[in-house]
Protein backbone atom coordinates (compact mmCIF):
# COMPACT_ATOMS: atom_id res chain seq x y z
CA UNK A 1 0.00 0.00 0.00
CA UNK A 2 2.91 2.58 0.79
CA UNK A 3 5.21 1.67 -2.46
CA UNK A 4 2.19 2.15 -4.64
CA UNK A 5 0.98 5.59 -2.72
CA UNK A 6 4.96 6.58 -2.79
CA UNK A 7 5.35 5.31 -6.65
CA UNK A 8 2.15 8.01 -7.06
CA UNK A 9 3.96 10.86 -5.35
CA UNK A 10 6.67 10.34 -7.02
CA UNK A 11 4.48 9.96 -10.44
CA UNK A 12 3.00 13.30 -9.85
CA UNK A 13 6.19 15.19 -8.85
CA UNK A 14 7.59 13.86 -12.00
CA UNK A 15 4.25 15.60 -14.45
CA UNK A 16 4.92 18.94 -12.45
CA UNK A 17 8.97 18.56 -13.28
CA UNK A 18 8.05 18.00 -16.60
CA UNK A 19 5.36 20.30 -16.83
CA UNK A 20 7.45 23.07 -15.51
CA UNK A 21 9.95 21.90 -18.03
CA UNK A 22 7.89 22.71 -20.87
CA UNK A 23 7.33 26.51 -19.42
CA UNK A 24 10.82 27.05 -19.11
CA UNK A 25 12.15 25.56 -22.56
CA UNK A 26 9.43 26.49 -24.53
CA UNK A 27 9.78 29.91 -24.72
CA UNK A 28 12.73 29.47 -26.15
CA UNK A 29 11.90 26.34 -28.76
CA UNK A 30 9.55 28.88 -30.42
CA UNK A 31 11.95 31.38 -30.74
CA UNK A 32 14.10 28.94 -32.23
CA UNK A 33 11.59 28.33 -35.10
CA UNK A 34 10.93 31.34 -35.97
CA UNK A 35 14.58 31.08 -37.66
CA UNK A 36 13.43 29.20 -40.35
CA UNK A 37 9.66 30.48 -39.91
CA UNK A 38 8.89 31.89 -43.20
CA UNK A 39 7.87 35.50 -42.15
CA UNK A 40 4.42 35.96 -43.80
CA UNK A 41 3.35 33.05 -41.29
CA UNK A 42 5.00 34.01 -38.22
CA UNK A 43 1.98 35.51 -36.50
CA UNK A 44 -1.44 34.47 -38.55
CA UNK A 45 -3.98 33.58 -36.62
CA UNK A 46 -4.76 30.63 -36.21
CA UNK A 47 -1.81 29.81 -35.03
CA UNK A 48 0.39 27.92 -38.36
CA UNK A 49 2.20 24.86 -36.79
CA UNK A 50 3.71 23.08 -39.43
CA UNK A 51 5.05 25.07 -42.06
CA UNK A 52 8.17 24.44 -44.64
CA UNK A 53 11.57 26.21 -43.31
CA UNK A 54 13.15 28.88 -44.70
CA UNK A 55 16.94 30.28 -44.46
CA UNK A 56 16.44 33.47 -46.20
CA UNK A 57 16.50 35.21 -42.35
CA UNK A 58 19.96 33.55 -42.19
CA UNK A 59 20.80 35.31 -45.56
CA UNK A 60 19.87 38.46 -44.05
CA UNK A 61 21.53 38.64 -41.13
CA UNK A 62 24.94 37.35 -42.76
CA UNK A 63 24.17 40.30 -45.65
CA UNK A 64 23.56 42.75 -43.25
CA UNK A 65 26.76 42.55 -41.29
CA UNK A 66 25.60 40.70 -38.19
CA UNK A 67 28.21 39.06 -38.18
CA UNK A 68 30.04 41.82 -37.30
CA UNK A 69 28.39 42.37 -34.05
CA UNK A 70 29.21 38.45 -33.56
CA UNK A 71 33.03 39.71 -33.76
CA UNK A 72 32.81 42.95 -31.74
CA UNK A 73 30.52 40.83 -28.94
CA UNK A 74 34.02 38.13 -29.00
CA UNK A 75 36.62 41.24 -28.71
CA UNK A 76 34.86 43.02 -25.96
CA UNK A 77 34.18 39.89 -23.56
CA UNK A 78 37.32 38.15 -24.52
CA UNK A 79 38.76 41.19 -23.85
CA UNK A 80 37.56 42.58 -20.54
CA UNK A 81 37.85 39.11 -19.44
CA UNK A 82 41.38 38.54 -19.85
CA UNK A 83 42.12 42.15 -18.18
CA UNK A 84 40.79 40.79 -15.01
CA UNK A 85 41.81 37.44 -14.66
CA UNK A 86 46.02 39.34 -15.02
CA UNK A 87 44.68 41.62 -13.10
CA UNK A 88 41.76 39.85 -10.33
CA UNK A 89 43.83 36.91 -9.69
CA UNK A 90 46.63 37.85 -7.42
CA UNK A 91 44.12 40.23 -5.53
CA UNK A 92 42.18 37.48 -5.52
CA UNK A 93 45.06 35.19 -3.34
CA UNK A 94 45.89 38.32 -1.25
CA UNK A 95 42.54 38.53 0.45
CA UNK A 96 42.34 34.58 1.12
CA UNK A 97 45.55 34.52 2.39
CA UNK A 98 47.17 37.43 4.39
CA UNK A 99 46.80 39.68 6.78
CA UNK A 100 45.12 43.38 5.12
CA UNK A 101 44.88 46.37 7.06
CA UNK A 102 41.27 47.22 6.84
CA UNK A 103 40.36 43.87 5.06
CA UNK A 104 36.82 43.90 5.87
CA UNK A 105 36.31 47.38 4.23
CA UNK A 106 38.35 46.93 1.32
CA UNK A 107 36.54 43.79 0.81
CA UNK A 108 33.23 45.40 1.00
CA UNK A 109 34.46 48.41 -1.49
CA UNK A 110 34.81 45.62 -3.97
CA UNK A 111 31.35 44.34 -3.51
CA UNK A 112 30.02 47.55 -4.15
CA UNK A 113 31.35 48.09 -7.01
CA UNK A 114 29.72 45.11 -8.10
CA UNK A 115 26.51 45.77 -6.90
CA UNK A 116 26.22 49.18 -8.52
CA UNK A 117 23.66 49.77 -10.32
CA UNK A 118 24.47 50.35 -13.58
CA UNK A 119 22.53 53.49 -14.33
CA UNK A 120 23.88 55.31 -11.63
CA UNK A 121 27.15 54.63 -13.48
CA UNK A 122 26.54 54.71 -17.29
CA UNK A 123 25.61 58.41 -16.39
CA UNK A 124 29.11 59.99 -14.99
CA UNK A 125 31.12 57.04 -17.71
CA UNK A 126 29.36 58.81 -20.29
CA UNK A 127 30.03 62.02 -19.52
CA UNK A 128 33.68 60.82 -18.64
CA UNK A 129 34.22 59.19 -22.44
CA UNK A 130 32.92 62.14 -24.05
CA UNK A 131 35.49 64.25 -22.57
CA UNK A 132 38.11 61.57 -23.26
CA UNK A 133 36.50 61.09 -26.70
CA UNK A 134 36.70 56.77 -26.44
CA UNK A 135 32.69 56.95 -26.67
CA UNK A 136 31.96 53.62 -29.31
CA UNK A 137 35.42 52.26 -28.80
CA UNK A 138 36.29 48.67 -28.10
CA UNK A 139 38.43 50.29 -25.05
CA UNK A 140 35.96 51.55 -23.57
CA UNK A 141 33.45 48.87 -23.32
CA UNK A 142 36.25 47.01 -22.21
CA UNK A 143 37.08 49.12 -19.31
CA UNK A 144 33.87 49.55 -18.37
CA UNK A 145 32.96 46.36 -17.73
CA UNK A 146 35.67 45.85 -15.44
CA UNK A 147 33.53 47.32 -12.73
CA UNK A 148 30.99 44.85 -12.72
CA UNK A 149 33.76 41.95 -13.25
CA UNK A 150 36.32 43.01 -12.10
CA UNK A 151 35.15 43.30 -8.45
CA UNK A 152 33.16 39.86 -9.24
CA UNK A 153 36.17 37.90 -10.06
CA UNK A 154 38.32 39.10 -7.11
CA UNK A 155 35.19 38.23 -5.07
CA UNK A 156 34.50 34.52 -6.16
CA UNK A 157 37.82 33.76 -6.54
CA UNK A 158 38.83 34.50 -3.57
CA UNK A 159 36.28 31.86 -2.11
CA UNK A 160 38.24 29.22 -4.16
CA UNK A 161 41.62 30.28 -2.84
CA UNK A 162 40.08 29.66 0.51
CA UNK A 163 39.59 26.29 -0.17
CA UNK A 164 43.52 25.79 -1.17
CA UNK A 165 45.38 23.50 1.32
CA UNK A 166 47.68 26.30 3.05
CA UNK A 167 50.02 23.23 3.74
CA UNK A 168 51.61 23.35 0.07
CA UNK A 169 52.52 26.59 0.31
CA UNK A 170 54.21 26.67 3.95
CA UNK A 171 56.06 23.48 2.56
CA UNK A 172 57.35 24.99 -0.47
CA UNK A 173 58.29 28.74 1.08
CA UNK A 174 60.43 26.12 3.82
CA UNK A 175 61.91 24.64 0.89
CA UNK A 176 63.35 28.38 0.03
CA UNK A 177 60.52 29.09 -2.90
CA UNK A 178 60.55 32.80 -2.88
CA UNK A 179 56.74 34.17 -2.62
CA UNK A 180 56.26 35.04 -6.33
CA UNK A 181 57.41 31.11 -7.20
CA UNK A 182 55.18 29.87 -4.60
CA UNK A 183 52.29 31.61 -6.46
CA UNK A 184 53.54 30.68 -9.87
CA UNK A 185 54.13 27.54 -9.25
CA UNK A 186 51.79 26.30 -6.32
CA UNK A 187 49.13 28.45 -6.29
CA UNK A 188 48.05 28.82 -9.62
CA UNK A 189 48.02 25.68 -10.95
CA UNK A 190 45.93 24.53 -7.94
CA UNK A 191 43.58 27.34 -8.84
CA UNK A 192 43.04 26.67 -11.93
CA UNK A 193 39.63 25.32 -12.14
CA UNK A 194 38.30 28.33 -10.11
CA UNK A 195 40.42 30.70 -12.13
CA UNK A 196 38.37 28.87 -15.34
CA UNK A 197 34.79 28.71 -13.67
CA UNK A 198 34.59 32.09 -12.98
CA UNK A 199 36.44 33.91 -15.76
CA UNK A 200 34.06 31.75 -17.86
CA UNK A 201 31.38 33.61 -15.97
CA UNK A 202 32.98 37.08 -16.66
CA UNK A 203 32.92 36.36 -19.85
CA UNK A 204 29.11 35.30 -19.58
CA UNK A 205 28.14 38.70 -18.12
CA UNK A 206 30.36 40.81 -20.44
CA UNK A 207 28.67 38.78 -23.34
CA UNK A 208 25.12 39.15 -22.17
CA UNK A 209 25.54 42.73 -20.90
CA UNK A 210 23.30 45.50 -22.90
CA UNK A 211 22.95 48.84 -21.26
CA UNK A 212 26.43 49.66 -20.66
CA UNK A 213 27.03 48.66 -24.26
CA UNK A 214 24.32 50.20 -25.55
CA UNK A 215 24.88 53.77 -23.95
CA UNK A 216 28.77 53.65 -24.03
CA UNK A 217 28.78 51.54 -27.79
CA UNK A 218 26.16 51.27 -30.11
CA UNK A 219 27.25 52.69 -33.32
CA UNK A 220 30.21 51.40 -35.01
CA UNK A 221 30.55 49.44 -31.63
CA UNK A 222 27.66 47.10 -31.17
CA UNK A 223 27.61 43.75 -29.30
CA UNK A 224 25.14 41.32 -30.24
CA UNK A 225 22.58 42.16 -27.34
CA UNK A 226 22.54 45.89 -28.68
CA UNK A 227 22.22 44.65 -32.10
CA UNK A 228 18.85 43.26 -30.85
CA UNK A 229 16.69 46.02 -30.67
CA UNK A 230 17.94 47.95 -34.10
CA UNK A 231 16.05 44.78 -36.02
CA UNK A 232 12.95 46.41 -34.38
CA UNK A 233 12.80 49.08 -37.08
CA UNK A 234 9.59 51.90 -37.98
CA UNK A 235 8.96 49.97 -40.88
CA UNK A 236 8.24 46.89 -39.10
CA UNK A 237 9.81 44.35 -37.18
CA UNK A 238 11.95 42.05 -38.15
CA UNK A 239 11.19 38.84 -36.43
CA UNK A 240 12.68 35.73 -38.25
CA UNK A 241 16.42 37.86 -37.98
CA UNK A 242 15.73 38.81 -34.68
CA UNK A 243 15.14 35.18 -33.44
CA UNK A 244 18.09 34.36 -35.94
CA UNK A 245 20.46 37.00 -33.82
CA UNK A 246 19.02 35.80 -30.40
CA UNK A 247 20.10 32.37 -30.67
CA UNK A 248 23.25 33.18 -31.77
CA UNK A 249 23.78 34.87 -28.64
CA UNK A 250 22.97 32.41 -26.42
CA UNK A 251 24.38 29.37 -28.16
CA UNK A 252 27.80 29.91 -27.40
CA UNK A 253 26.83 30.70 -23.57
CA UNK A 254 24.71 27.33 -23.37
CA UNK A 255 27.60 25.44 -24.80
CA UNK A 256 30.64 26.85 -21.88
CA UNK A 257 28.07 26.36 -18.91
CA UNK A 258 27.00 23.12 -19.66
CA UNK A 259 30.49 21.98 -18.92
CA UNK A 260 30.95 23.22 -15.90
CA UNK A 261 27.76 23.37 -13.87
CA UNK A 262 29.05 22.84 -10.44
CA UNK A 263 31.05 25.38 -10.51
CA UNK A 264 28.62 28.14 -12.01
CA UNK A 265 26.29 28.03 -9.19
CA UNK A 266 29.00 28.76 -6.45
CA UNK A 267 29.97 31.60 -9.06
CA UNK A 268 26.22 33.10 -9.25
CA UNK A 269 25.87 33.27 -5.51
CA UNK A 270 29.15 35.05 -4.98
CA UNK A 271 30.62 31.84 -3.66
CA UNK A 272 27.85 31.72 -0.75
CA UNK A 273 27.21 28.67 -1.90
CA UNK A 274 30.07 25.88 -2.45
CA UNK A 275 28.54 23.65 -4.96
CA UNK B 1 53.41 18.45 -8.87
CA UNK B 2 55.44 21.91 -10.21
CA UNK B 3 57.40 21.09 -6.94
CA UNK B 4 58.91 17.94 -7.85
CA UNK B 5 60.98 19.76 -10.37
CA UNK B 6 63.35 21.22 -7.18
CA UNK B 7 63.40 18.96 -4.69
CA UNK B 8 65.20 20.74 -2.40
CA UNK B 9 64.22 24.56 -3.79
CA UNK B 10 66.18 26.46 -5.38
CA UNK B 11 69.50 27.31 -3.84
CA UNK B 12 69.75 29.70 -1.22
CA UNK B 13 72.31 32.91 -1.13
CA UNK B 14 73.98 33.08 2.18
CA UNK B 15 74.62 36.64 3.24
CA UNK B 16 74.85 37.43 7.00
CA UNK B 17 71.64 36.07 8.26
CA UNK B 18 70.40 38.85 10.36
CA UNK B 19 69.85 41.73 7.73
CA UNK B 20 68.31 39.27 5.78
CA UNK B 21 65.55 38.62 7.74
CA UNK B 22 64.42 41.90 8.37
CA UNK B 23 64.45 43.00 5.02
CA UNK B 24 62.52 39.88 4.20
CA UNK B 25 59.71 39.98 6.97
CA UNK B 26 59.55 43.84 5.61
CA UNK B 27 58.87 42.77 1.96
CA UNK B 28 56.74 40.43 3.65
CA UNK B 29 54.42 42.78 5.05
CA UNK B 30 54.18 44.83 1.72
CA UNK B 31 53.51 41.60 -0.27
CA UNK B 32 49.60 41.30 -0.13
CA UNK B 33 49.65 44.91 -0.92
CA UNK B 34 51.54 44.42 -3.96
CA UNK B 35 49.17 42.08 -5.13
CA UNK B 36 46.01 43.70 -4.35
CA UNK B 37 47.28 47.16 -5.51
CA UNK B 38 46.00 46.57 -9.46
CA UNK B 39 42.78 45.55 -8.49
CA UNK B 40 42.73 48.15 -5.88
CA UNK B 41 43.84 51.22 -8.15
CA UNK B 42 41.50 49.75 -11.30
CA UNK B 43 38.35 49.32 -8.91
CA UNK B 44 39.34 53.25 -7.83
CA UNK B 45 39.63 54.39 -11.39
CA UNK B 46 36.28 52.85 -12.54
CA UNK B 47 34.18 53.26 -9.28
CA UNK B 48 35.23 55.57 -7.11
CA UNK B 49 36.14 58.12 -10.03
CA UNK B 50 33.04 58.14 -11.58
CA UNK B 51 30.72 57.68 -8.33
CA UNK B 52 32.38 61.27 -7.14
CA UNK B 53 32.09 62.52 -10.67
CA UNK B 54 28.55 62.07 -10.81
CA UNK B 55 28.51 63.77 -7.04
CA UNK B 56 30.49 66.62 -8.59
CA UNK B 57 27.85 66.80 -11.16
CA UNK B 58 25.16 66.60 -9.34
CA UNK B 59 25.60 69.63 -7.39
CA UNK B 60 26.43 71.61 -10.64
CA UNK B 61 23.70 73.29 -13.45
CA UNK B 62 24.15 71.47 -16.62
CA UNK B 63 22.95 71.62 -19.82
CA UNK B 64 23.64 68.72 -22.14
CA UNK B 65 26.69 67.94 -21.83
CA UNK B 66 28.63 71.20 -20.40
CA UNK B 67 28.72 71.98 -17.19
CA UNK B 68 27.70 75.62 -15.74
CA UNK B 69 27.82 76.84 -12.75
CA UNK B 70 27.32 75.88 -8.90
CA UNK B 71 23.74 74.46 -8.45
CA UNK B 72 23.70 74.15 -4.59
CA UNK B 73 21.25 71.21 -3.76
CA UNK B 74 19.09 72.54 -6.78
CA UNK B 75 19.25 68.94 -9.07
CA UNK B 76 17.96 66.91 -5.83
CA UNK B 77 15.22 69.39 -4.42
CA UNK B 78 14.30 68.98 -7.96
CA UNK B 79 14.75 65.15 -8.27
CA UNK B 80 12.72 64.47 -5.17
CA UNK B 81 9.97 67.28 -5.30
CA UNK B 82 9.43 65.21 -9.10
CA UNK B 83 6.36 62.75 -8.36
CA UNK B 84 7.72 60.89 -11.28
CA UNK B 85 10.52 60.04 -9.36
CA UNK B 86 8.87 58.81 -6.44
CA UNK B 87 6.51 57.03 -8.66
CA UNK B 88 9.57 54.86 -10.47
CA UNK B 89 10.71 54.23 -6.75
CA UNK B 90 7.22 52.65 -6.36
CA UNK B 91 7.22 50.77 -9.48
CA UNK B 92 10.78 48.69 -8.51
CA UNK B 93 9.73 48.51 -5.41
CA UNK B 94 6.27 46.47 -6.03
CA UNK B 95 8.52 45.12 -8.95
CA UNK B 96 10.68 43.62 -6.22
CA UNK B 97 8.28 43.34 -3.30
CA UNK B 98 6.10 40.27 -5.72
CA UNK B 99 8.57 39.18 -8.41
CA UNK B 100 11.74 38.64 -5.33
CA UNK B 101 9.05 36.69 -2.67
CA UNK B 102 7.76 34.57 -5.58
CA UNK B 103 10.67 33.36 -6.75
CA UNK B 104 12.37 32.52 -3.70
CA UNK B 105 8.87 30.46 -2.53
CA UNK B 106 8.97 28.52 -5.92
CA UNK B 107 12.81 28.44 -5.91
CA UNK B 108 12.72 26.33 -2.58
CA UNK B 109 9.87 23.99 -3.64
CA UNK B 110 11.82 23.07 -6.43
CA UNK B 111 15.09 22.78 -4.60
CA UNK B 112 12.96 20.30 -1.89
CA UNK B 113 11.63 18.37 -5.15
CA UNK B 114 14.81 18.26 -6.37
CA UNK B 115 16.68 16.93 -3.34
CA UNK B 116 13.64 14.22 -2.62
CA UNK B 117 13.52 12.85 -6.50
CA UNK B 118 17.42 12.01 -7.63
CA UNK B 119 16.57 11.00 -10.94
CA UNK B 120 14.67 14.10 -11.88
CA UNK B 121 17.81 16.06 -11.22
CA UNK B 122 19.75 14.42 -14.81
CA UNK B 123 17.62 16.40 -16.99
CA UNK B 124 16.18 19.15 -14.89
CA UNK B 125 19.45 20.83 -14.20
CA UNK B 126 20.53 20.95 -17.29
CA UNK B 127 17.49 23.09 -18.43
CA UNK B 128 17.03 25.35 -15.30
CA UNK B 129 20.59 26.80 -16.53
CA UNK B 130 18.94 27.86 -19.77
CA UNK B 131 17.28 30.80 -18.55
CA UNK B 132 19.67 31.73 -15.61
CA UNK B 133 22.54 32.00 -18.40
CA UNK B 134 20.22 33.60 -21.24
CA UNK B 135 21.28 37.21 -21.76
CA UNK B 136 18.05 38.92 -20.18
CA UNK B 137 17.90 40.93 -23.62
CA UNK B 138 17.01 37.29 -25.61
CA UNK B 139 14.97 36.91 -22.89
CA UNK B 140 12.83 39.30 -23.25
CA UNK B 141 12.78 38.83 -27.01
CA UNK B 142 11.70 35.72 -26.45
CA UNK B 143 8.48 36.76 -24.31
CA UNK B 144 8.29 39.71 -26.80
CA UNK B 145 7.00 36.84 -29.25
CA UNK B 146 5.85 35.11 -26.83
CA UNK B 147 3.09 37.81 -25.53
CA UNK B 148 3.22 40.99 -27.91
CA UNK B 149 0.78 41.97 -29.87
CA UNK B 150 -2.28 40.61 -30.60
CA UNK B 151 -0.79 38.03 -32.33
CA UNK B 152 1.72 36.87 -30.06
CA UNK B 153 1.42 32.99 -29.39
CA UNK B 154 0.02 33.35 -26.01
CA UNK B 155 -2.11 36.47 -26.73
CA UNK B 156 -3.76 35.43 -29.38
CA UNK B 157 -4.52 31.46 -28.02
CA UNK B 158 -4.66 32.08 -24.17
CA UNK B 159 -4.99 35.51 -23.24
CA UNK B 160 -7.88 36.30 -25.84
CA UNK B 161 -9.24 32.50 -26.00
CA UNK B 162 -10.37 33.38 -22.00
CA UNK B 163 -11.49 36.55 -22.87
CA UNK B 164 -8.77 38.59 -20.65
CA UNK B 165 -7.43 40.59 -23.18
CA UNK B 166 -8.74 41.72 -26.69
CA UNK B 167 -6.96 42.45 -29.62
CA UNK B 168 -3.93 44.05 -27.43
CA UNK B 169 -0.90 42.60 -25.47
CA UNK B 170 -0.53 42.48 -21.92
CA UNK B 171 2.29 44.86 -22.45
CA UNK B 172 0.35 47.60 -23.76
CA UNK B 173 -2.22 47.43 -20.82
CA UNK B 174 -1.61 49.68 -18.51
CA UNK B 175 -3.47 47.23 -15.86
CA UNK B 176 -1.29 44.36 -16.77
CA UNK B 177 1.94 45.64 -18.33
CA UNK B 178 4.07 45.71 -14.84
CA UNK B 179 2.22 41.71 -13.66
CA UNK B 180 4.10 40.89 -17.61
CA UNK B 181 7.33 41.71 -16.88
CA UNK B 182 6.88 40.50 -12.90
CA UNK B 183 5.99 36.91 -15.08
CA UNK B 184 8.98 37.52 -17.16
CA UNK B 185 11.48 38.17 -14.06
CA UNK B 186 9.95 35.10 -12.48
CA UNK B 187 10.26 32.64 -15.57
CA UNK B 188 14.37 34.09 -15.69
CA UNK B 189 14.70 33.76 -12.17
CA UNK B 190 13.39 31.04 -10.50
CA UNK B 191 15.65 28.23 -11.78
CA UNK B 192 18.29 30.42 -10.50
CA UNK B 193 16.82 30.59 -6.96
CA UNK B 194 16.27 26.29 -7.30
CA UNK B 195 19.92 26.26 -8.54
CA UNK B 196 21.16 28.05 -5.12
CA UNK B 197 19.04 26.48 -3.10
CA UNK B 198 19.27 23.13 -4.07
CA UNK B 199 23.49 23.33 -3.70
CA UNK B 200 22.63 24.85 -0.61
CA UNK B 201 20.51 21.69 1.02
CA UNK B 202 23.12 19.41 -0.88
CA UNK B 203 26.15 20.68 1.16
CA UNK B 204 24.05 20.35 4.81
CA UNK B 205 26.07 18.30 6.69
CA UNK B 206 23.72 14.61 6.92
CA UNK B 207 24.26 13.28 10.54
CA UNK B 208 21.82 15.44 11.90
CA UNK B 209 19.47 14.11 9.61
CA UNK B 210 20.34 10.46 10.49
CA UNK B 211 20.00 11.25 14.31
CA UNK B 212 16.54 12.74 13.71
CA UNK B 213 15.71 9.89 11.46
CA UNK B 214 16.19 7.29 14.33
CA UNK B 215 14.27 10.04 16.64
CA UNK B 216 11.40 9.12 15.10
CA UNK B 217 11.26 12.63 12.96
CA UNK B 218 8.91 13.41 9.86
CA UNK B 219 9.91 14.55 6.93
CA UNK B 220 8.12 17.63 8.14
CA UNK B 221 9.12 18.41 11.51
CA UNK B 222 12.92 17.31 9.60
CA UNK B 223 12.36 20.59 7.47
CA UNK B 224 11.13 22.75 9.30
CA UNK B 225 14.20 21.75 12.57
CA UNK B 226 16.76 21.05 10.55
CA UNK B 227 16.80 21.90 7.29
CA UNK B 228 15.05 25.64 7.80
CA UNK B 229 17.60 27.09 10.71
CA UNK B 230 21.27 25.53 9.05
CA UNK B 231 19.65 27.41 5.38
CA UNK B 232 18.55 30.59 7.07
CA UNK B 233 22.14 32.06 6.64
CA UNK B 234 22.54 31.09 3.02
CA UNK B 235 18.68 32.09 2.54
CA UNK B 236 19.28 36.06 3.73
CA UNK B 237 22.14 36.36 1.23
CA UNK B 238 20.70 34.73 -1.80
CA UNK B 239 17.94 36.21 -1.09
CA UNK B 240 19.55 39.85 -0.99
CA UNK B 241 21.73 39.20 -3.79
CA UNK B 242 18.32 38.61 -5.98
CA UNK B 243 16.80 41.48 -3.89
CA UNK B 244 19.70 43.76 -5.77
CA UNK B 245 20.02 42.54 -8.97
CA UNK B 246 15.85 42.72 -9.46
CA UNK B 247 16.13 46.18 -8.16
CA UNK B 248 18.78 46.77 -11.17
CA UNK B 249 16.80 45.28 -13.70
CA UNK B 250 16.33 47.29 -16.81
CA UNK B 251 17.09 45.30 -20.03
CA UNK B 252 13.67 42.92 -20.25
CA UNK B 253 11.42 46.54 -19.36
CA UNK B 254 13.34 48.61 -22.23
CA UNK B 255 13.11 45.96 -24.63
CA UNK B 256 9.35 44.93 -23.83
CA UNK B 257 7.62 48.17 -22.58
CA UNK B 258 10.02 50.79 -22.10
CA UNK B 259 9.04 52.33 -19.28
CA UNK B 260 5.15 52.40 -21.14
CA UNK B 261 2.35 52.42 -21.52
CA UNK B 262 2.42 55.89 -20.26
CA UNK B 263 4.90 55.81 -17.25
CA UNK B 264 3.13 52.45 -15.88
CA UNK B 265 6.28 50.33 -15.72
CA UNK B 266 8.63 53.04 -15.46
CA UNK B 267 11.34 51.59 -12.66
CA UNK B 268 14.17 53.81 -11.40
CA UNK B 269 16.72 52.11 -13.49
CA UNK B 270 14.06 52.97 -16.72
CA UNK B 271 14.12 56.77 -15.46
CA UNK B 272 17.58 57.18 -14.97
CA UNK B 273 17.99 56.04 -18.60
CA UNK B 274 15.09 58.55 -19.94
CA UNK B 275 16.89 61.44 -18.11
CA UNK B 276 19.67 61.85 -19.76
CA UNK B 277 19.34 60.10 -23.04
CA UNK B 278 15.80 61.86 -23.75
CA UNK B 279 15.39 64.72 -21.44
CA UNK B 280 18.99 65.27 -21.27
CA UNK B 281 18.61 66.65 -17.59
CA UNK B 282 22.24 65.43 -16.80
CA UNK B 283 22.44 67.02 -13.45
CA UNK B 284 18.71 65.77 -12.04
CA UNK B 285 20.13 62.03 -13.57
CA UNK B 286 23.28 62.53 -11.64
CA UNK B 287 21.17 63.16 -8.53
CA UNK B 288 18.87 59.85 -9.32
CA UNK B 289 22.42 58.29 -9.77
CA UNK B 290 23.73 59.54 -5.98
CA UNK B 291 20.06 58.56 -4.17
CA UNK B 292 20.13 54.78 -6.08
CA UNK B 293 23.93 54.55 -4.69
CA UNK B 294 23.20 55.48 -0.96
CA UNK B 295 20.09 52.95 -1.31
CA UNK B 296 22.49 50.11 -2.91
CA UNK B 297 25.29 51.05 -0.54
CA UNK B 298 22.66 50.05 2.40
CA UNK B 299 21.69 47.12 0.82
CA UNK B 300 25.30 45.79 0.44
CA UNK B 301 26.50 46.76 4.09
CA UNK B 302 23.46 44.22 5.15
CA UNK B 303 24.49 41.45 2.49
CA UNK B 304 28.10 41.87 4.04
CA UNK B 305 27.06 41.92 7.40
CA UNK B 306 24.52 38.69 6.72
CA UNK B 307 27.24 36.98 4.43
CA UNK B 308 30.02 37.18 6.95
CA UNK B 309 28.58 37.25 10.06
CA UNK B 310 26.02 33.96 9.54
CA UNK B 311 27.33 32.29 6.42
CA UNK B 312 31.45 33.04 6.90
CA UNK B 313 31.01 32.69 3.54
CA UNK B 314 33.55 35.42 2.56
Amino acid sequence: MRAAARRRRAFIYLALSLLYLVILLFPVYWMAMMMVKPADLMFVRPTEWAFSPTLSHFEYVVEHGFLGNLGTSLIVSIGSTLLVVVIGTPAAYAFARFKIWRRDDLFLFILATRMAPPVALAIPFYLIYAKLDILDTHLGLIVVYLTFNLSFYVWVLCSFCRDLPVELEEAALADGYSRAHVLYKIVLPLLRPGIVATSVLCFIFAWNEFLYAFLLGGRSVKTLPVAIPTLITGQGVLWGELAVVGVIAIVPVFIVVFYLQRHIIRGLTLGAVKG
Amino acid sequence: MAASEHPNGPARREPPPKRVRSRQERRDLWYPYILIAPTMITLVIVGLVPFTFAIFISFHEMTYLNMGGFAGVDNYSKLLGDSRFWHSLLISFIFVAIAVPIEFALGLVGALVLSQFVRLRSFVIPALFIPTMMAPIVVALAWKIMLAGSWGLLSYNVLERFGILDETSAFASPDLALFALIFVDIWEWTPFMTLAFFAGIQSLPANPYRAAVVDGANALQRFFRLTLPMMTPLFAVIGLLRLIDAFKVFDTIFLLTGGGPGTATESVSVLGYKLVFEFWEIGRASALAVVVWILFFIFCNVFYQIAQKKLKAF
